[in-house]
């Protein structure tokens, strides 16, 4: 009898102990998951916060500067995050940025693709020259780069349409885009330091 | 079992090729896209127009949020131009009233005779009022997102006005979103006549905010300020829309400066006149 009991009781510690082992398992994998979850949503972070901003930059707003030139927000943001974290901003990251730009703006489809790729191929090549730079060499990159991938897409927009384009305007909008890198990569740094993960 | 190790073998090669030329193949699709763009494809169009009704929620979000906060900039510094500008409007306003009867009278004047002549009147004009939710006007084009689509019966080809005069046209169409092309845009062209000489020419826009008059016959006699409006030839505008005044002329140019602020747009009129200049979509 006694010895029945014993058994009964060895085998409720171990049933129990099992249980204990699964629901353990269970939180593990569940965890895990949350982290899976959270780290896909974190690698989204730059092209959702950088669709944000090229959003806000086509908002109707009287802006006190003439003829409603803005700055080159998809520009800023590529070479950003390509620069300072490439493993989370990919080729694909470009190509759909550049997409969503020619569906909202007027230019024949496939420009906009085309010059992101172009800084894209120029930042895998000179970019490791500005990583980890300071932050006025960074800006000097930009302002190259920026420079170069103007100028192409002013090219290939004036062949498409076989004329050339008002040098003046491209100009202008080339330095605003170069003055306001300062801010809008301030609002990338941003969320590179609050919102993204060092190990994403 | 053989051959599907071999075809597996040969998928991963696909795909490690894929993964290296990856760049290649992305350069080679959107230059396939500005190709297929230029034969101006009923493809493209409409997918272009479904794109726009997809994507253009997300910019019309944002619209209220970020004018608000520019709006609370903007009160402050509207604060202190109320006052002048209620008397400016005062003034205005007995101007008006005074035009406005000797409209009412002419307008009687205008039925009486058209009777005697037997004249038909064009069939009245039905026009959709639109809130602009996205704008650009950089040196690659020019052209702004309203929110209204095939829904308000919005046509390719209608003319867009502000309340000072033409805007540009309807370039895309989608279920709830439209895309106009303004008249800066290098792709527009308006056919334009001086108001008090008639003389014909063509309205071009170049990307900047002056666009220019060509085609005008060598001995037309244009002055700075003389008013420009819509010749009506060609059937996709009508004739008499106000557009803009000359603003200089040189040896090779005449530029016109647009009557509409096209740098800030808020809502605007899309006009359907009846006219059938631009091929429909159905036609192509």
């Amino acid at each position: 009898m006694f010895g029945l009991w014993i058994m009964d009781l060895r085998e409720s510690l171990t049933m129990s102990s099992n249980k204990f082992n699964s629901m353990a398992d269970r939180n593990l994998i569940r965890e895990e998951m949350t982290e899976n979850v959270k780290s896909y949503f974190q690698r989204l972070i730059p092209f959702i916060f950088s669709l944000l901003l090229i959003f806000l930059s086509y908002v109707p707003l009287d802006f006190f500067l003439s003829e409603n030139i803005r700055p080159a927000v998809a520009f800023v943001c590529v070479y950003y995050w390509i620069i300072h974290r490439p493993d989370i901003f990919n080729l694909f990251s470009v190509y759909f940025l550049g997409l969503i730009e020619d569906v909202l703006s007027s230019v024949p489809m496939g420009t906009n693709i085309l010059s992101l790729l172009v800084l894209y191929i120029l930042l895998l090549n000179f970019g490791r020259f500005f990583n980890g730079k300071p932050f006025i060499v960074t800006w000097y990159g930009f302002a190259i780069v920026c420079l170069l991938t103007m100028l192409t897409k002013w090219l290939m927009v004036s062949i498409y349409y076989g004329q050339f384009l008002p040098f003046a305007q491209v100009a202008f909008s080339y330095l605003f885009s170069v003055a306001a890198y300062p801010v809008l990569s301030l609002l990338n740094a941003f969320v590179q330091n609050y919102l993204i993960q060092d190990e994403v | 079992m053989k051959r599907r190790r071999s075809l597996f073998i040969h998928l991963s090669y696909i795909r490690i090729l894929a993964k290296k030329f990856a760049i290649v193949i992305l350069v080679i699709s959107a230059f396939a896209m500005m190709l297929l763009n230029k034969t101006e494809s009923l493809i493209i169009e409409k997918t272009s127009s479904v794109a726009t009704d997809m994507i253009s929620p997300m910019v019309d979000f944002l619209v209220v949020p970020a004018r608000l906060v520019a709006g609370v900039y903007d009160y402050f510094g509207e604060i202190k131009e109320v006052y002048k500008d209620n008397q400016n409007l005062k003034e205005e306003n007995k101007k008006l009233l005074n035009m406005y009867d000797k409209m009412k009278v002419l307008e009687v004047e205008n039925k009486l005779l058209g009777s005697l002549l037997n004249y038909v009147a064009p069939p009245e004009a039905k026009f959709v009022t639109a809130r602009i939710i996205a704008e650009e006007g950089d040196a690659f084009s020019h052209s702004v997102i309203a929110y209204t689509g095939n829904g308000d019966a919005v046509k390719k080809g209608q003319v867009v006005l502000s309340d000072r005069g033409v805007v540009g046209r309807v370039d895309k169409v989608g279920n709830m979103y439209s895309k106009i092309l303004l008249i800066t845009d290098i792709n527009s062209r308006v056919p334009v006549m001086v108001e008090k000489n008639r003389v014909r020419g063509i309205l071009a826009g170049d990307n900047t905010s002056i666009p220019k008059m060509i085609f005008i016959p060598l001995d037309a006699e244009l002055n700075i300020g003389d008013r420009i409006v819509t010749s009506g030839v060609a059937g996709v505008f009508p004739a008499g829309l106000p557009v803009g005044k000359v603003a200089a002329i040189d040896k090779n140019n005449v530029t016109i400066k647009p009557y509409s602020n096209l740098d800030s747009l808020e809502y605007v009129r899309i006009v359907d006149y009846g006219l059938e200049g631009i091929i429909n979509d159905e036609q192509q």
